[in-house]
């Protein structure tokens, strides 16, 4: 008779189970490590690191990075010397010496911090001291490689790394929540510090309150370069002296003055209003009620209006816009985008100043026809000019890199793009904007002069200047604006003492387009004697 | 047979618990070099991440022209001094720019003297 397996026969079967389960699970893990989590290390080595993601610049180059910094903290109660301690320590890391003796005579912590964000050279420097009780606490620096070139247009960020102004501040969702993906942005390096170098050099020859500029794409809605001095160290948390963290492109608003006459053209061509051609009188002064419009400078007593905007005359623009009406040259500037508020990815932004419907008058539709009485920030201007000349499309300004064709809806006609195109140049040949023409690049643009209004108060101070230039370029097939504008500009002995936009910011614009222009492949045109762009 | 079966298994346990310690033992002496190469990984990343950065600076466009101020005496060019290769005449043509002095707006070029 057949027995069934003893009761330590089962036992062992059962145990010798439970062994080849275990090592069956041993081994499944062991497949599953080496095999399906083999990416694992490698995230763990790179974990930790950043916290915000890198900036870098349409071409890839670093424009901001976390970096490894370290925070100083000392034990007084450790320190022999605590008056010397101080001493070394407040000349190696700039901290003040009071504040730091004080808190390591009457330490009420164990710990006093002596500064935060401690470069690897300081921190060699520091132990090199040999002092005993310091305590080097991990951090991380948010560093700008282009220092004060980019530094409103980039912002910067809190010590606790929260973004404060600019894209930091407008991009701190994107930067936080990939912190290992760079954020590219549309700016081109190259274009910003030949814009930054420029518009500086030309606030300091003109005494300049303030001055800045604007790269456009008008095609993408890219911004390649935005400027504002005074500028700051973003680097060197603290303003110092003349530093200013303000950005007068995007945060400011201005009564632009003439270069808001390009909007009335438009308005004016698009509606048939008038033709390039047309002769208007122009005088010594038109009167509309118990208000007279004045001319910058004297005119003779007619112009055509290529004339009037060649040689932007008040008079003749004035006349032009009332024949539109102040009901639809509301409705056109509404429809430009310069009646809202343009908001973009810097956290910036102006709400333009205007006047209410019912306020909307004669006199108001001929003083805004020449750009006062309306007060809008640059960067809404210059969106606005890109429909004007880049086939009559909305296109958004952008910060972020898209170089595919960014224009929407059609707003103006594409022929009446085309002839504000060809106004545009005749103003760089023949009228206020010959000092922005460029050898080989064919330059479109305006000037505007406008006469800043008095704080608080109502009317305009004479002879105290907003001076802008707005530049197109190459004008038959438009790539790029170049807007630059200067806050306050004195004339110089080489202007003849004239602070108007001719002199001043027309020339700048001139400047940055002959230095960007071979730079972004503009296609140039060869120069032949007696054929130049004059 | 069935003691031999008993032996074998407790030998093979016995086996077994052996070679697990020992892969235990190696994934832990594993473990601490992991976790140092990943702090070494760490802190060459940092240092590549700050060279990258210092690069940038170094290499960046204010650098630039200020070295080739004042190095080699560069300064701005006029756009009459550029070209590209697609505006040279070709052979036996004419070339574009000759002595005639060029008069305009943003820049003069003042006509070459004949050599003496």
């Amino acid at each position: 008779m057949k027995q069934g397996p003893t009761i330590y026969q089962r036992r062992i079967v059962i145990g010798a189970a439970l062994c080849v389960a275990a090592f069956a699970l041993v081994g499944v893990r062991l497949v599953d490590v080496t095999l399906f989590r083999r990416g694992e290390a490698t995230a763990i080595a790179g974990d930790g690191l950043f916290a915000r993601a890198d900036i870098v610049d349409r071409n890839g180059e670093l424009l901001a990075r976390d970096l490894p910094v370290v925070d100083l903290y000392v034990r007084p109660h450790a320190l022999y010397d605590k008056d010397q301690a101080a001493l070394d320590l407040s000349r190696i890391t700039g901290t003040d010496y009071p504040r730091l003796k004080a808190a390591f005579d009457h330490a009420k912590s164990p710990y006093v911090l002596v500064a935060r964000q401690l470069t690897p050279d300081i921190q060699d420097k520091v132990m090199h001291l040999g002092l005993p009780g310091l305590e080097f606490e991990p951090n991380i620096k948010r560093y700008y490689t282009n220092g004060r070139a980019a530094a409103q247009l980039l912002g910067v960020t809190d010590p606790d790394g929260n973004g404060q102004s600019g894209l930091e501040g407008g991009l701190d969702v994107q930067l936080r929540t990939a912190p290992t993906i760079p954020v590219q942005i549309s700016v081109d390096m190259r274009v910003q510090y030949i814009l930054a170098n420029e518009v500086e050099a030309a606030r300091k020859t003109f005494r300049a309150l303030s001055a800045g500029g604007v790269v456009m794409d008008v095609n993408t809605g890219e911004i390649l370069a935005m400027v504002s001095v005074p500028d700051f160290d973003p680097n060197w948390r603290h303003l110092s002296g003349d530093d200013s963290d303000h950005n007068i492109m995007a945060a400011d608003r201005y009564e632009l003055g003439s270069v808001f006459k390009v909007l009335s053209f438009a308005l004016a061509m698009e509606d048939h209003t008038t033709t390039p051609d047309e002769v208007f009188p122009i005088g010594n002064g038109f009167r509309i009620g118990k208000f007279t419009i004045h001319e910058a400078e004297h005119m003779p007593a007619t112009y055509t209006a290529r004339e009037v905007l060649a040689h932007s005359s008040n008079i003749g623009t004035a006349q032009i816009a009332l024949r539109s009406g102040g009901v639809r040259q509301r409705q056109f500037l509404d429809s430009m985008g310069v009646l809202h508020i343009l908001h973009t990815e810097l956290s910036e932004f102006a709400r333009p100043l205007y006047p209410a419907a019912k306020n909307w008058g004669t006199i108001e539709t001929a003083t805004i026809g020449f750009g006062h009485g309306i007060s809008v920030a640059p960067l809404s201007y210059i969106a606005a000019a890109a429909i004007v000349v880049n086939g009559g499309r909305r296109v958004a300004p952008t910060f972020l890199k898209h170089p595919a064709d960014g224009r929407g809806e059609q707003v103006l006609k594409p022929e009446t793009s085309l002839k504000m195109r060809e106004l545009l140049r005749y103003v760089v040949t023949n009228g206020t904007g010959r000092k922005a023409d460029i050898a080989g690049y064919d330059v479109g643009g305006k000037t505007g002069s406008a006469e800043k209004p008095i704080p608080n108060g109502h009317g305009y101070q004479a002879h105290v200047l907003v001076t802008s230039f707005l530049g197109v370029f190459p004008i038959d097939d438009p790539r790029y604006i170049v807007f630059v504008l200067l806050d306050t500009p004195h004339g110089t002995k080489d202007t003849g003492g004239i602070a108007l936009a001719g002199s001043t910011a027309a020339p700048l614009a001139g400047r940055v387009i002959s230095r960007i222009a071979p730079i972004l492949n503009v296609p140039r045109r060869p120069v032949v004697p007696g054929h130049e762009n004059t | 047979m069935v003691r031999v079966f008993n032996t074998l298994c407790v030998a093979l346990m016995g086996l077994a618990i052996l070679a697990l310690y020992h892969v235990s033992e190696k994934t832990r002496v594993a473990n601490v070099e992991l976790t140092n190469v990943n702090r070494e990984i760490a802190r060459e990343q940092a240092s590549m991440s700050v060279l990258e950065t210092e690069w940038e600076r170094v290499a960046g466009p204010a650098k630039i022209q200020a070295l080739a101020q004042t190095n080699l005496g560069l300064t701005g060019a006029p756009t009459v001094q550029l070209s590209s290769f697609d505006a040279l005449p070709r052979r036996g043509e004419e070339a574009p720019l000759s002595d005639t002095p060029i008069h305009q707006a943003s820049v003069q070029v003042a006509t070459p003297r004949p050599a003496q």
